[in-house]
C-alpha cells in the first residue's frame, strides 16, 4: 500500500467533510421557524396599532344614536336633573323655563355659547355658568338635544341641524353670553325682564397684577411664562384660567410651605407675598379661556366617563362629580375644576396622589381615591375630563396660543 | 487556503443581505416618512443651540424619545406622546438617547417654554431643584460688574447666585435654551406613521 499523500512540505491542511450534526440543523430550522414566528407576530402587532389608530382617529360617535335623550343624559342632566328640576339656588330648572319657550335660536345659542352672568328664570335669580358646547358636539348633536329639551319643558317646533349651522355662523367669534339680558337684547325681546349684567371681568385687573402675571418679579418667574398668556396650560402644567381664586391662593401657600411638592412653584410661591398670592389667585379666576385640552394619553374614554359620572365602588373610587361638582366644573373654595384640564396634568396629580408626593388634600381624601385607581383608570379619567368644554365659558372664542391647540 | 473565491463571495454575499436588511431597507422605510404636520425646521440659533446641545454630552443623560403607555409612564409624566419616526425629520444625526438619568427632553419646550428658569437652572440646577444630580453648566455664564445693552441678565433663585455683580448669559447658554424650547412634537400623530406597535394586543 503506496502512501498517496504528498510529502510535508506541499501539505496543505484540511478538514474531512463531515456533514452538520443533525441536533444542529434541527435548532437551526427552529430558530428560523422562530423567527418567521415573530416577524409574523410583529406584523400582526402594527396592523392592529395601525387600525385602532384609524379607528380612533375617527370623530366620537360616543352620542351618537342615543339619540336627544342620551345627549341630555350625559351632558346636561348632571347639572340640570335627569327630570329639569335644576338645583334650588344653583342650577336653572329647565321645565317651565321661559328660555325654552322663547324663539329657536335662544336655545340653540345657549348651548353654542354658554352664560357667564346673572339669569332670571321664573321667580329665581341665578349667578349662570354655563358651558359652551360647541366644540363638542356637533350639529345634529345640539339640533337633537335642543329639540329634546323643547320638546320636554317648551314649545314643539322642531329645530334641523341645518338650523344649528346656520346659529353657529351667526356670531363666530362671540363668547359666552353675558347673562340673561344680552340674550333677551341680541336674540329675542320678548323675554321676561332679566337682571342687569356683570360688569366685564377683564376691565377690573389692576396693572400691578397683570405684571406679575406676564413678567414676574424678584425670585418669581412670570405665571404665563409656563402657564400660558392667557392660563390655558400645556402638556402638565396645569390650566388655571377659571379655578376658584382661593383654591389657587391656598395651593401657593401649599407649595411655599412644602405640603405640596413641586420644585418650580416652591421658588415661585415663596417669592410672593401672602397678599400677591390673593391677587394671583383672583386673577386667573377671572379669567375666560378656551379649552386647549385634548386626549392624549390613550385613556379608555367610556372607562373614564363612568368613573367621573358615578365612580367604581368596588374598588372604592367615588365619582369625581360627587365632590368636583357636576361635569367636574368645580366647587369654589375648595375643589378646583377638572373640566378641561390637560390631560398629563390630571394623571401626574394623580399618581403624586398615590405616591403620597402630594399631601395637601384635606383628610387625605384624594391619597385614598388615587390609591384605588390603577395606571389605566388615572389615564382613562384624565382623557375623558379633558374632553369636557370648560366652565365658566369662554368670553372670546379666539384661538389661543400654543401649536397643539386641538377642535 | 482553499477556495478563497468561494468564501470571499459567500462572506460579500452575508455583508451585503446583513446591509440591505439592516440599512437600506429600514432607510428606505424611514425617507419615505414626511416630517410630522406641524414639525419646525430649526433656525440658525436653535442649530447652534443643538451643537452645544451635543458637546456639552447632554444626550447622555437625557433621551428625547417618549414611549407608548403599554411600555411606561411617559404620558403621565408629562413627557409627551410616543414619540414617531417622523418627529425627527429635522434631525440630523437623531438624538434619542439610551440613558434617563434626567428626564425625557422630547417636549420640554412644550412643558417648560421659560428662557429664564431655563438658564437659571443651566447656571446651577440646585437654585431650583434641590435634589437636582445634574452638573452645573455655569461656565455658559459670565459675572459682569454691569450688564451692557444687549446682556440677557439671569437671576438666580434661593440665593444661589453669584454674591458680586451681575450674571449674564453667554452666546452658548442662549443658543441652548432657545433649541431647547424648540424641542415641542405635541402636534397630533397621523394615524398611519412609522411607528413601534411591539405590545399592540387586539382586546378592545
Amino acid at each position: 500500500m503506496t502512501d498517496l499523500r504528498p510529502s510535508d512540505d506541499e501539505f496543505e491542511p484540511y478538514e474531512e467533510d463531515r456533514g452538520i450534526p443533525l441536533p444542529v440543523s434541527w435548532i437551526a430550522i427552529a430558530l428560523a421557524l422562530w423567527g418567521i414566528v415573530m416577524l409574523y407576530h410583529n406584523n400582526r402587532s402594527v396592523m392592529i396599532g395601525r387600525s385602532e389608530r384609524s379607528e380612533a382617529a375617527k370623530p366620537q360617535s360616543r352620542d351618537v344614536g342615543a339619540g336627544g335623550a342620551g345627549i341630555f343624559l350625559a351632558r346636561c342632566a348632571t347639572c340640570h336633573q335627569p327630570n329639569g328640576s335644576g338645583v334650588a339656588g344653583a342650577v336653572p330648572p329647565l321645565a317651565s323655563s321661559p328660555f325654552l319657550k322663547a324663539k329657536p335660536e335662544v336655545v340653540v345659542q345657549i348651548l353654542l355659547h354658554g352664560i357667564d352672568g346673572p339669569i332670571r328664570v321664573g321667580d329665581d335669580v341665578f349667578d349662570g355658568h354655563m358651558p359652551s358646547f360647541a366644540s363638542v358636539l356637533s350639529d345634529d348633536d345640539l339640533a337633537q338635544v335642543a329639540n329634546h329639551v323643547r320638546k320636554g319643558w317648551g314649545a314643539s317646533q322642531t329645530i334641523s341641524a341645518a338650523f344649528v349651522a346656520g346659529q353657529r355662523a351667526r356670531f363666530p367669534d362671540r363668547g359666552a353670553w353675558n347673562g340673561g339680558s344680552e340674550i333677551a337684547a341680541t336674540l329675542d325681546p320678548t323675554l321676561p325682564p332679566q337682571p342687569a349684567p356683570r360688569p366685564d371681568a377683564g376691565t377690573g385687573i389692576d396693572p400691578a397684577v397683570a405684571g406679575l402675571v406676564q413678567h414676574g418679579s424678584g425670585d418669581a418667574w412670570a405665571c404665563a411664562s409656563c402657564h400660558g398668556s392667557q392660563g390655558q396650560g400645556r402638556a402638565n402644567v396645569p390650566r388655571l384660567a377659571g379655578l376658584p381664586a382661593a383654591y389657587i391662593s391656598a395651593q401657593l401657600a401649599a407649595f411655599a410651605s412644602g405640603s405640596r411638592r413641586d420644585d418650580t412653584m416652591t421658588v415661585v410661591a415663596r417669592a410672593l407675598s401672602q397678599n400677591q398670592r390673593e391677587t394671583v389667585g383672583n386673577y386667573y379666576a377671572g379669567l375666560r379661556t378656551p379649552s386647549t385640552a385634548r386626549p392624549s394619553l390613550d385613556g379608555d374614554l367610556e372607562r373614564g366617563e363612568i368613573l367621573a359620572l358615578q365612580g367604581d365602588w368596588k374598588h372604592g373610587v367615588p365619582a369625581c362629580f360627587s365632590c368636583h361638582g357636576p361635569s367636574g366644573f368645580g366647587v369654589a373654595p375648595g375643589f378646583p375644576a377638572l373640566a378641561a384640564q390637560h390631560p398629563a396634568y390630571t394623571a401626574d396629580q394623580l399618581a403624586a396622589w398615590r405616591g403620597k408626593v402630594h399631601r395637601a388634600s384635606p383628610n387625605d381624601v384624594m391619597n385614598m381615591v388615587a390609591n384605588s385607581l390603577s395606571d389605566s383608570d388615572r389615564r382613562a379619567v384624565a382623557d375623558f375630563l379633558a374632553t369636557l368644554p370648560p366652565v365658566p365659558a369662554a368670553h372670546r372664542q379666539e384661538p389661543v396660543h400654543g401649536r397643539s391647540v386641538a377642535r | 487556503m482553499n477556495r478563497i473565491l468561494p468564501l470571499s463571495i459567500l462572506a460579500l454575499a452575508i455583508l451585503a443581505l446583513a446591509t440591505l436588511m439592516l440599512v437600506v431597507v429600514p432607510g428606505m422605510q424611514i425617507n419615505a416618512q414626511p416630517a410630522t404636520p406641524g414639525l419646525q425646521p430649526y433656525t440658525a440659533i436653535q442649530l447652534r443651540g443643538r451643537q452645544t446641545y451635543v458637546s456639552m454630552g447632554c444626550v447622555y443623560c437625557h433621551s428625547q424619545q417618549p414611549r407608548s403607555t403599554d411600555q411606561g409612564p411617559d404620558g403621565e409624566r408629562g413627557w409627551g406622546r410616543p414619540a414617531i419616526a417622523s418627529d425627527y425629520a429635522y434631525d440630523s444625526p437623531h438624538l434619542l438617547g439610551t440613558m434617563r438619568t434626567g428626564p425625557d427632553l422630547s417636549n420640554i419646550g412644550a412643558r417648560l417654554p421659560n428662557q429664564a428658569w431655563h438658564l437659571a437652572h443651566l447656571y446651577q440646577p440646585r437654585s431650583v431643584s434641590a435634589w437636582s444630580i445634574m452638573p452645573a453648566y455655569s461656565f455658559l455664564f459670565e459675572v459682569k460688574e454691569r450688564a451692557a445693552p444687549g446682556d440677557v441678565v439671569v437671576r438666580i433663585p434661593n440665593g444661589r447666585g453669584p454674591k458680586h455683580g451681575v450674571l449674564v448669559a453667554k452666546p452658548e447658554a442662549i443658543d441652548l435654551v432657545a433649541y431647547l424650547q424648540s424641542l415641542d412634537r405635541t402636534m397630533v400623530a397621523p394615524a398611519h406613521a412609522e411607528r413601534d406597535d411591539g405590545y399592540a394586543k387586539s382586546e378592545r
